[in-house]
């Protein structure tokens, strides 16, 4: 069974169900309740009036349907019929017979009394005397019964509308839903056939297709994204490692062709200088890939950022004077709590310096601070060097990117990549701004409320 | 001299390397090729040092880690491995083991940690806050105050942490890594030379004005402090 299909069914009967509910209660609320008080009534009324005859005879019962009539409430019903139906004391204008007689027992039916101009509905039971005669007793209902069964009969019908419009409403559902669903099933299909570029169409409503089309979306542009970006990181892997492996290569033969022994000795550690370049770029993409992968976050602890800081400062202030800038913290006064990964987030911190001291230095004045911008936590490395402009921002954070060809001895373009990596790993990003001049690097990583922060002295 | 060492290593050639440099330096060197050999192996508890791979058949070696320290057996032991990411790194240190080597490595760097290892284990019996003395260098830890040919020297913090660690480590080679994770307690690789730069600040404060160097450089692998 298609799906359109079962969903227009389920729609139906579900629409058809929720009818009889509603339909079957107004039906027992206006239905059994006060029919069924009438019918005891009725009943007793009879009772008591066949009564009078087994205690008085015959006189009795006559007295009794006279009184009951010209005394009783206008809504009485009483007749006294001999052994062929006819009417021999009573306020019937006809007779009710089934199929042309009577019958024992309760019964309603629709009456008109001689005091009244239009029938009414009444309840009425009716008893074969043991002389043969019939009596017939009850009242009339008003206008009760009759609402009562055009309710009833209209009740029906609304059934069978509630199920024929369930069923158009379920159609109509199940092709909206179909068309929606199929329009992103085709963007699917698309993609299985290799193709990234197609995207959901929106109705622009916000409905939730759209939400869903948005997020599928969003999806395809990352994963398209993420793409791209590998094929540019194995391109660049294969590209950027061929420098060190040639050099490695060309040194390694230059220490097997060396004859001193002293000269064999510096060549064969420029051949161990080379390979330990090597393993540092694979390291760094290992590491960046793992922190794009999401993989330490169980290595998460509370730690102070501010101290963070401040040993990376001090850490690298020396090589900061010897490449002729100083190196400046100012610690803030109150700790800076925050969850994270210590080791990668010093590593990243610590990469961020190193460019502003590789880079930056001529600037003179090399600055780190922590702060706490708007549910952030912000350490920033500004450096009064030459900077980036805006247009090469983009390159710079790219895994090799590297903005100088020509300095492509010192570090492999993996610094501000790994960066970027490991504030992606905390939720946060990597920022690069103008300093005016200068660069201005920084990591925001939002902070986390995942229990409470200790309190970090 | 000579210890005990269990090489718990499954690549034969990386093996025999090792366990050659190993025994020239004097120790006596037991192999297993299976994490399972291993700690059955280990789990005699004469070994002085557990140099143990961390990718190894039949039971890996965080699993054969975790296993001897829940056996109390308190043998230090060096982890090898392929596995080089930070996390990685500090996994390894979490589950117990005394220090973590990222392939490839130098001999040069795995004979300085063996010996750091060894040495530590010897001098768990001094009480922690003995003074240090190497030479004519005097080092009190309690008071972290250090003089030299009885003249105080002035050093700042960190330098005052490195030369403990330097003196603690006497007459054994200290290679840079060591000293970012030691003493400052960082699992990743600068990409600059900023531990080169700290030793030499050291150096100036330690030997200028005397005529014998404490601090030296070891070629190929890091330095020692050596009277």
């Amino acid at each position: 069974m298609p799906t359109t299909l079962r969903i227009a069914l389920l729609a139906g009967l579900l629409a058809l169900l929720s009818n009889v509910a509603v339909v079957g209660f107004i039906y027992w609320r206006t239905h059994d309740e006060s029919l069924s008080t009438v019918r005891r009534q009725v009943v007793e009324q009879g009772k008591v009036v066949s009564d009078m005859y087994r205690v008085g005879g015959q006189p009795a019962l006559d007295d009794a349907v006279e009184d009951a009539i010209t005394y009783g409430d206008p809504q009485v019903v009483a007749a006294l019929l001999d052994r062929s139906g006819r009417q021999v004391i009573g306020n019937l204008t006809v007779v009710p017979t089934e199929g042309g007689r009577l019958q024992e027992g309760y019964r309603t039916a629709l009456l008109r009394l001689k005091n009244q101009s239009t029938p009414r509905e009444a309840a009425m039971v009716v008893h074969r005397l043991p002389n043969g005669q019939w009596l017939i007793s009850g009242r009339t209902v008003g206008e009760g019964l009759a609402l009562r069964e055009t309710l009833e009969s209209s009740l029906l019908l609304s059934l069978v509308v509630a199920g024929l419009l369930g069923l158009i409403c379920g159609i109509i559902q199940a092709q909206y839903v179909g068309r929606r669903v199929g329009d992103i099933a085709a963007v699917a299909d698309s993609i299985s056939g290799h193709d990234l570029s197609r995207r959901v169409p929106l109705s622009g409503s916000g409905d939730a297709f759209d939400r869903l089309g948005q997020q599928i979306n969003a999806m395809l542009d990352r994963i398209s994204r993420l793409m791209e970006e590998l094929r540019i990181l194995t391109d660049s892997l294969a590209h950027d490692l061929r420098t060190p492996v040639s050099r490695l290569r060309s040194a390694a033969q230059a220490a097997a062709e060396a004859s001193d022994p002293k000269e064999q000795e510096e060549l064969l550690a420029g051949v161990i200088r080379q390979s330990d370049i090597l393993i540092r770029i694979l390291s760094a993409v290992l590491e960046i890939s793992r922190s794009e992968a999401l993989t330490g976050r169980n290595q998460f602890t509370w730690f102070d950022a501010r101290e963070l800081a401040d040993k990376l400062a001090e850490m690298y202030e020396p090589l900061a004077e010897e490449a002729g800038a100083t190196l400046r913290y100012a610690k803030p006064a109150h700790p800076l709590p925050m969850f994270g990964h210590r080791q990668l987030l010093a590593q990243a911190v610590s990469n961020l310096i190193e460019n502003a001291i590789r880079y930056g230095a001529a600037g003179g004045e090399i600055e780190v601070a922590v702060t706490r911008p708007d549910g952030h936590v912000r350490i920033a490395v500004c450096d009064r060097g030459p900077g980036i402009p805006s247009e090469l921002r983009g390159e710079a954070r790219r895994r090799f990117g590297r903005l100088d060809s020509s300095r492509s001895d010192e570090g492999a373009g993996l610094g501000l990549a790994l960066a970027e990596a490991i504030a992606h790993l905390h939720d946060g990003q990597l920022v690069l701004e103008d300093n005016a001049p200068g660069l201005l690097t920084a990591i925001e990583v939002p902070l986390r409320h995942e229990g409470a922060a200790p309190s970090l002295q | 001299m000579g210890r005990k060492i269990l090489l718990v290593e499954d690549d034969r050639e990386t093996a025999a390397y090792l366990a050659k440099g190993l025994t020239q330096e004097g120790h006596s060197v037991e192999q297993a090729t299976n994490g399972q050999d291993g700690l059955f192996r280990a789990t005699d508890g004469t070994f002085d040092l557990v140099i143990l791979d961390r990718m190894l058949p039949v039971l890996d070696g965080l699993s054969v880690l975790k296993a001897l320290r829940a056996a109390r057996i308190e043998t230090p032991v060096l982890i090898l491995s392929a596995l080089a990411s930070v996390g990685d790194r500090i996994e390894g240190l979490e589950h117990g083991s005394d220090d973590y080597l990222v392939k490839p490595f130098s001999f040069a760097e795995l004979l300085a940690r063996v010996n750091a290892l060894l040495r530590r284990r010897e001098s768990r019996i001094d009480p922690a806050d003995h003074r240090l003395t190497v030479g004519d260098l005097e080092i009190d830890p309690l008071s972290r105050s250090v003089k030299r040919g009885g003249k105080k020297l002035d050093l700042k913090p960190r330098e005052y942490l490195l030369l403990e660690y330097f003196a603690r480590n006497e007459g054994r080679v200290v290679t840079r890594t060591m000293l970012l994770e030691q003493v400052w307690d960082y699992h990743f690789d600068p990409g600059t030379n900023v531990i080169d730069v700290h030793v030499s600040r050291l150096r100036r404060k330690l030997d200028d004005g005397f005529e014998k160097p404490l601090l030296h450089t070891v070629r190929g692998a890091g330095y020692m402090l050596a009277a």
